[in-house]
Order: C-alpha cells, then structure tokens, then sequence
C-alpha cells in the first residue's frame, strides 16, 4: 500500500518537490505502479544469481596521468562559474 | 528505396554530387519537419562542410567508403561536442557536449553527413516519443499516430526519408518499437557489442546503441562499422561485428524457435503476419521449432523495476550546478536542486524516478529490486535454455501497430504493456532486430523480431536478410522524403 506519507518521502529522497494538489494522483497512480509491479511476487521463489550479463568482467588499469579536459571545457556548461569553479549560491 | 548502396553508388558513379544530395535531404526536411516532428536540431552547415569534403575527395579520384557521404541522423541523446544534446529534456536545454559519442567519433571519421539531432522521448522514457519536450514525432505512414518510441524522430526521419539511416538506443525497445511503427529495420546490438561513451545514460545495465536503417543490408554495414572495442566503456567486448560477409548465408536447416508466450495477447493482424513470415522461412528450408518460454510473463515488471531504479540513480547528476537548466529563485542549494529537478524533469521522468527511488528503498528493496535481479537471472537461464532448440527466435516486435498520437499520455500502464515482446531481450542482453514483415488493413506497417544469442548479431541478420529477399514487398516507402 502506497501512502501520501510514502510519497512525500520518496520525493525527498530524489529532491523533487511534489505540489500538495497533485500528491492524491501520484499516490493512487504510484500504487497502480506498485500493483503491476507486484506481479513479481507471484513468481516462484527462485535463488538464481544475477550479476552480470554476457560474462562481463571489471576492466583495469594502470594508474597513469593520461589527457583529458581543461577545467575550462569541463566549466562550459555551468550556469555559473567564478574562479575556475562551480558556483553555488546559497540564494538567487 | 535511398538505401546506403544506392546512394553509395550515386556518389562514385557521380549521378549527383554529395553536396546536392545532402541540399535535398535539407530541403526535404525544411517540407515536411513541420508536420512530422523528426527533428529536433537540424545542422545544415556542418552536414553541407562534411559533403563539401567527401565532394573534393569523389574529385580527386580517392576511393570513398560505403558510410562515406551518407546523410544521416543521431537520436539527441548521443552526445555530439558543439551541438547541443538535450534529450528532448527542459533540464538539458543549452547543453552543448564537449566530447563525442565513440559511435559518432566512429562515423564523423568516415565523413558521414549528420543532417541533425532527432526527436525521441524525454531521457528514452516511453513508447510513443511523446513525453518529449518538444512534442512528439509522428508516423510517416500517417501522421495521426505515433512514430514509436523512444527514438521515435530517428524512426519517423528514415521511414519519411528525410535521413538515409540513423543511431539510436533502445532500453526496453526503442530501436526495435519505433522500426516497427515505421515499416524500417532496427537493431538493438548484444550488450557490449557496441560502445555506449557518450551515449546518456538512462538505464546501464539495459541501454545499448544500434541503427535505425531501411533495410536488414544497411543494418548490417552500420552495426559492422560501429561495432568496435572501446576502452571508454568498460562493458564494451573485444569483438568486433562482423555481419556482411554472411548476410547472404544459405538458411537451410536453420531452427526459428517461436515462444508461445510471445503470441499471447498479440492482435490478429500483427499474429497473422508473424506467422506468414515463420512460412516464408519454411520455404527457405528453415524448421521452425515452437516451445514455452515462461519465464517472460515476469519480464515487463522486471524491467520496469530494474529500468527505474537506474534511472533513479542516473538522473541524480541533474542538479543545476553543472549542466542544463537551473531554477532562477530559489532559497538555499537543496531548494535549488528540488526546484531545478522539479521544473527541468517531465511528469514521466519524475514518475519514474520516484518508482526507482520506492523500490530501493529501506524496506522495500528485497521485495522489489532484488527479486527482479533473481528473475533477470531467470530469464537469462531460460533464453539459454531456449537457444539449445533454436539457432534464432522468432517473435513479434509489438502486440499492435502504431497508435493515435494522444492515447500513450492517458494511461502509463497500458502503454507499458506495448513493451512486452521488447523488453526480454534488453533483460538477458541479447541481440534483436525488427524486421517489417506486412501491413495491416489501415496500412500501418507490422514488424517481426528476430533474436539471437549473446553476439549472434551475424546470425539474425543473415536470417533478417533472406526475409527481406524472398518477402521484399513489405519493405515500402512513403510518401515524404527525397526519392532516390
């Protein structure tokens, strides 16, 4: 059962505000979800192990300096920089 | 039909120039972008400099690849540095990458013509491209109904011929659905054939990149040419594609497995079709084999389940401080982050990060998350299974054909449910393509699927292209486009 309670939780946990209005519709259509999601408990138990597909393994590497960007190329897309960084700003 | 031999013999045999072939895919698209909705970004000067190039090289008597002067499209969520990427989002509106895509690296080095970016669902979230930011893209056959999703633009661009072939990436069928509506090819490539740098990640035990084309030859020359080792993308295989050389294989003898469960709840017209096809194989000396595959009445909430929790995850980078779109007022960085997600994110992207974030959280997470990892390993044992009786399977793309524009956004469920025969391939990382395979009585285009073992990419393509060969005449164009 998805509660009012379960999606304002949910919603601070991914920083998403959910205006009071809309909280009735997305708990009834979250629990509409939640339902056909369920359909999954009615599989038979099963312990077969998932971790990887097509017997992928980690790649590793040596820990050398290799290219890459300029901080002025990573700043490109910030709405705000100063001084070479990321600028947050407490208010606007 | 514009495919890419034919338009790569025009350029060597000098019918026309690269440069006026590439004016008349931008005059085309200027026609008829209005009503179809394919492009999103559309990058004259840069295609007409790369055709310019190819022009001088045709001059000088150099040889030129098959790629080479192509015009074509990428879905707007591979990443192409200068141009911007939105994936059809508020939240990436300005976002101009610094970096290619691995695959555009690929192709921009073969000189391909990118015409622009196209239209697709917001983040690839949804089946119609309508949870795009800008509208969706319709249906070249009529453009009433939708063209799929959720590369939905690079569909309706190839099927309308406004591009010769384009990129896209299916999650849960987005290469795959979207060929289908559209009467075209595509192929949703094994996980780990083709590098997926660059590409934004949605779901990344599930996304890969393939080509949208016209037909199963032009799949095949483009999965070849894409399919290469990349130390960018640490689930890319030492493997390099290779489907041309057997596209024409004898398919005598060869096993079509058809899974009863893929038939279920599929309509009649798109049934009938299906079947059809699994008869011109057996005039082509193949058996065709039937079997149970059980475990796929779980597949659509396990994908959903396991989709979501990623994209949760994965969408936790668009915070405003970075890239993309931030909110203007705000007061303290969590109100900038929530207000920024809350404007920039559509209504489906949040749904869906909010059932990710459910399913893994405390309490929640062992009856949901883990559950559906244990059934992906069920259904990866199964498909196993089923490729002891069969070389490849057969099944329908879609349960229906393209439906009206408008009816995806009433009802998230139902329009889940279009994903059923789509998403089993993603969950075990198989190889897929949707062939068109008929039309039904309104004359939507119907597609078939053929799936193949991990990296059996060459085998459903050879079995794709002696489908085409003896049942040519579903491969149809429209009306729109550039006639070639």
């Amino acid at each position: 059962m998805v509660t009012r309670e379960d999606v304002e939780n949910i919603a601070l946990l991914s920083k998403l505000f959910v205006p009071e209005e809309e909280l009735d519709s997305l708990t009834q259509s979250m629990q509409e979800i939640i339902d056909f999601a369920d359909e999954i408990n009615k599989a038979p138990a099963s312990d077969e192990a998932f971790d990887n597909i097509n017997n992928l393994s980690n790649v590793f590497r040596e820990d050398e300096v290799v290219e890459s960007f300029s901080s002025e190329e990573i700043l490109k897309n910030a709405p705000e920089q100063a001084e070479n960084h990321f600028l947050v700003r407490n208010r606007e | 039909m514009g495919t890419i031999a034919k338009i790569h013999e025009m350029l060597t045999t000098k019918q026309c120039s690269c440069t006026e072939l590439t004016k008349s895919y931008l005059d085309e698209i200027e026609k008829s972008n209005g009503e179809l909705n394919a492009y999103v970004n559309v990058t004259g000067d840069e295609a007409l400099k790369t055709a310019e190039k190819v022009d001088k090289k045709i001059a000088s008597g150099e040889e030129i690849g098959l790629l080479e002067g192509v015009p074509m499209t990428l879905k707007d969520n591979l990443s192409t540095k200068g141009i911007e990427t939105t994936c059809c989002s508020k939240i990436l509106t300005g976002y101009k990458p610094i970096y290619n895509a691995t695959v555009w690296d690929i192709l921009q080095s073969q000189n391909a013509v990118m015409l622009g970016k196209t239209n697709m669902d917001e983040f690839a979230m949804g089946s119609s491209c309508e949870t795009s930011y800008f509208g969706g893209a319709t249906n070249p056959f009529n453009t009433k109904h939708v063209s799929g999703g959720s590369s939905g633009g690079v569909a309706s661009a190839v099927g309308a011929n406004i591009a010769a072939y384009g990129l896209g990436s299916d999650t849960g069928g987005s290469i795959r659905q979207p060929a289908s509506f559209c009467g075209i090819v595509g192929l949703k490539p094994t996980y780990g054939s083709v590098s997926r740098y660059g590409l934004v990640a949605y779901a990344s035990s599930l996304d890969q990149i393939g080509p949208i084309t016209k037909s199963v030859e032009d799949a095949s020359i483009v999965f070849d040419a894409i399919s290469k080792y990349d130390e960018k993308d640490s689930t890319s295989k030492e493997y390099n594609g290779d489907t041309y050389s057997s596209l024409n294989n004898d398919i005598k003898g060869m096993k079509i497995g058809i899974a009863r469960e893929y038939l279920d709840g599929v309509r009649d017209d798109v049934k009938e079709a299906v079947l059809n096809a699994a008869e011109v194989y057996k005039s082509l000396g193949a058996e065709i084999v039937y079997f149970d595959l059980p475990a796929l009445k779980f597949a659509l909430p396990v994908y959903y389940i396991i989709a979501c929790a990623e994209a949760s995850s994965n969408l936790g980078r668009y915070d405003g401080i970075r890239y993309g779109y931030k909110t203007e007022h705000y007061n303290g960085t969590h109100d900038m982050i929530c207000r920024t997600r809350s404007e920039g994110f559509g209504e489906e992207v949040k749904r869906r990060i909010l059932l990710g974030t459910y399913v893994l959280s405390a309490g929640y997470y062992d009856a949901y998350y883990k559950k559906a990892q244990n059934l992906r390993g069920t259904i990866v044992k199964a498909f196993n299974d089923a490729f002891t009786h069969c070389d490849v399977i057969l099944a329908p793309t879609v349960p229906m054909t393209a439906f009206e524009m408008g009816r995806a956004v009433s009802d998230p469920i139902e329009t889940y449910l279009t994903d059923i025969c789509t998403v089993p391939v993603n969950i075990a990382g198989l190889p897929g393509v949707s062939v068109p395979c008929g039309f039904n009585a309104k004359g939507m285009p119907i597609g078939m699927q053929l799936i193949g073992k991990s990296f059996g990419e060459a085998e459903i393509l050879n079995a794709a292209y002696k489908y085409q060969q003896a049942a040519g005449e579903n491969f149809k164009d429209t009306k729109w486009g550039v006639k070639l």
